[in-house]
């Protein structure tokens, strides 16, 4: 099953090396982390999503609990939250694919945020695994590079 | 008046009662030195920074609060890093203050630099990198609550030299009180599992306390004695959680385990409600913790991530178990009757030690028999590890004193620096270290440290000539193939104790021991016993 966690911690220096280390220790992946400050520059906020049974996402959350730089714990479930990801994305193409390409973005939303001679750079951002299936549909033209911000997710 | 950074550092230390602190100087920490000079603390100058943690671990258990060591930075601090280690797997508060090069040279791998807070990361409970003098008094309030609240455990406090030598811009002022967003141990007991676990105590016909070392760092000894007398609940216990009752105590039923007792295992297995206290259920104490999930299980503990990580489903309850046991003392439970007990006793009765011992050289488990029955009743025992371990968790016969070791991390050499350490305590306390001949030549630096000090050790050292637990695992596993456990024959241990002033004896049979027990135990000053074992002597 897939943990989310929305994790409040001390925005201090060490801090994001002691809470991955954290997943690390007790061989916990970690599939998607996001970090940034919050309203206060004290504290940052981080979503993290991790794959496991029901037992270690239990322990991750009763771990994060445990650090003393970690202020709050709180698990999301998808049914209750809204997740989004962001990603920025190199595509190839050629004269015969380009309109078809600029097309399926504007119907998906994506933004072309450049045209270079040979690729276009698309920013699009959606639910996770929308996000996902527009990789897979860029597949078919030639993915150059992918940058993606990992899921970040919010309680309704 | 304004203070340095190291001086603010002594003052944090007298603010919270410290008189003595364990360390191994450097430059990176000499500021600090210098405030130690001018102060009534004194120092322990160990001889490798390991026993510093070590004896602070030994100091930290017997007085029940969190003791310090003090490293200088790079090889001083990583050499900390073993002990730390290993009180945080036992959860002993230790504040452990390491110097650091100047803040600016920091990330630039100058001489003696090391990543104390990252390489420390796993192994305490929390980590300080302190860059402002500023600071120094909140984090040393926080770093004291933090190792002695919720689950204990070693606080690291690393701290550049510059910030040591630096002003403090403001009045030093010691806080009063903590406030950490993110640390809030003190747990509040949810009335409804309490209620919940009172009823199926008072339901239950065959309960069994299983407790560990938590009961012990939470001083909860007497409350459960009471809990256990006033009830008739037995009890069985981990090896941390050996010195909950007396050995001998008509209510305990011995150490659990794959190194315990068979009749402790046989009473799991018959107990319908186990109660588990202050114990993590790890391998050594239960190796198929699956197997216990049929039957009901209650799990008290103050660290909630303890709870279902070995062992589930449980009924959970956390929180402080003296205030639990507390509580529970005045629950509506009902008196187990005498049939379970007698049931236990029957049990113990007919598994008795068929053993035989051995008459080539000394019989270790007599060994231990004969030195327990001959200690006073406080006197604090302090096992090493390997086979001598498992013999003295077997054997000893516990009465009202301590038994220490190191049981999570089994750390070679723990014993005679945390002998020194629970000594300087209670000096008035018979104190002995019970050390393999493989432990004895990684901790015997530390006799100067014995001698230096006026400490009044017993050093009982058995002798096999082998790394005798690995020696034993290579019969059963790899055919007796022997490799890279034998000793031989060096060093010479009497001249050893003669090279540090120390007086000497030797035992190389079972008819000797008395003779040479008393000897051991009696008159002042500090002692080596060498009781030689058969190495083919296992611990099955």
């Amino acid at each position: 099953m897939k943990g989310i966690f929305s994790v409040l911690v001390e925005n201090r220096d060490g801090v994001l090396s002691a809470v991955s280390g954290l997943f690390a220790r007790r061989g916990f992946n970690i599939d998607t982390l996001a970090v940034g400050e919050t309203d206060n520059h004290e504290i940052s906020s981080m979503t993290i999503t991790s794959t496991g049974d029901q037992r270690t996402i239990d322990q991750i959350e009763k771990q994060l609990n445990k650090n003393v730089d970690v202020i709050k714990v709180r698990r999301l479930s998808d049914a209750k939250s809204v997740c989004l990801e962001m990603m920025l994305i190199k595509v190839a193409y050629n004269l015969s694919n380009r309109t078809p390409l600029i097309e399926f973005c504007q119907v998906m939303g994506a933004k072309v945020m450049k045209v270079a001679p040979k690729y276009l750079l698309i920013e699009y951002h959606d639910e996770p695994e929308n996000v996902e299936d527009f990789i897979k549909a860029m597949k078919g033209y030639g993915i150059i590079e992918i940058q993606r911000t990992g899921t970040i997710a919010m309680e309704k | 008046m304004t203070v340095t950074g190291a001086e603010a550092m002594v003052k944090c230390l007298e603010a919270e009662g410290i008189n003595l602190v364990f360390g191994y100087p450097g430059v990176a920490i000499a500021p600090f030195y210098e405030g130690l000079y001018n102060s009534g603390i004194e120092h322990v100058l160990v001889r490798q920074e390991q026993n510093a943690g070590h004896a602070a671990s030994g100091y930290a258990r017997m007085s029940r609060k969190p003791a310090v060591c003090v490293v200088t930075s790079g090889p001083g601090a990583t050499n900390l890093i073993t002990a730390l280690a290993t009180a945080y797997a036992d959860s002993i508060p230790l504040i452990a203050i390491s110097g650091q090069v100047s803040s600016k040279l920091l990330g630039r791998d100058v001489f003696q630099e090391a990543d104390m807070r990252g390489a420390t990361r796993s192994f305490v409970k929390h980590s300080y990198l302190v860059k402002d003098p500023d600071d120094i008094p909140r984090v040393f309030k926080e770093a004291f609550y933090i190792a002695s609240t919720g689950r204990k455990g070693p606080v690291l406090i690393d701290i550049p030299m510059d910030v040591q030598q630096a002003e403090l811009r403001k009045q030093f002022h010691y806080p009063e009180g903590v406030i950490i967003r993110g640390y809030k141990p003190e747990i509040k007991i949810n009335p409804i599992q309490l209620k919940r676990v009172i009823n199926l105590l008072d339901q239950a016909e065959k309960p069994l306390i299983c407790a560990g070392g938590g009961v012990i760092l939470g001083n909860g000894e007497q409350v459960i004695r009471e809990f256990c007398e006033k009830f008739n609940i037995p009890l069985v216990h981990t090896m941390m959680g050996m010195g909950v009752l007396p050995k001998k105590h008509p209510l305990n039923f011995g150490m659990l385990g794959n190194n315990g007792k068979p009749y402790a295992n046989k009473a799991v297995g018959r107990a319908d409600l186990l109660l588990v206290v202050g114990a993590r259920i790890a391998d050594r104490a239960i190796p198929k913790p699956e197997k216990l999930t049929r039957r009901a299980i209650i799990h008290i503990d103050i660290d909630t991530a303890e709870i279902g990580k070995n062992v589930g489903p449980t009924i959970p309850l956390v929180g402080d178990l003296s205030e639990i046991f507390a509580m529970m003392l005045d629950g509506d439970i009902s008196r187990k009757e005498d049939s379970w007990i007698e049931e236990l006793e029957e049990i113990k009765t007919s598994t008795v030690d068929t053993r035989v011992f051995s008459d080539r050289l000394v019989d270790p488990n007599l060994m231990v028999q004969k030195l327990s029955e001959k200690l006073d009743d406080d006197a604090v025992y302090v096992a090493d590890v390997g086979q001598n371990q498992l013999w003295s968790a077997d054997n000893y016969i516990m009465k009202e004193g301590r038994f220490m070791t190191t049981g999570g991390m089994g750390t070679m050499g723990y014993s005679i620096p945390a002998a020194i350490g629970a000594k300087l305590v209670a000096p008035e306390k018979q104190t002995v270290a019970v050390i393999g001949d493989g432990a004895f030549q990684m901790a015997m630096n530390e006799l100067s440290t014995m001698r230096n000090n006026n400490v009044d050790l017993r050093i009982l050292l058995v002798r096999n000539r082998y790394l005798g637990l690995v020696r034993e695992y290579q019969h059963k596993n790899y055919d007796s193939h022997y490799e890279g456990v034998k000793l031989s024959d060096w060093p010479d241990y009497g001249k050893i104790a003669e090279a540090y002033g120390l007086t000497y004896n030797e035992c190389a049979s079972n008819d000797e021991l008395d003779e040479k027990l008393n000897w051991f135990l009696d008159g002042e000053g500090a002692r080596i016993l060498v009781c030689d074992v058969d190495s083919e002597n296992n611990v099955k």
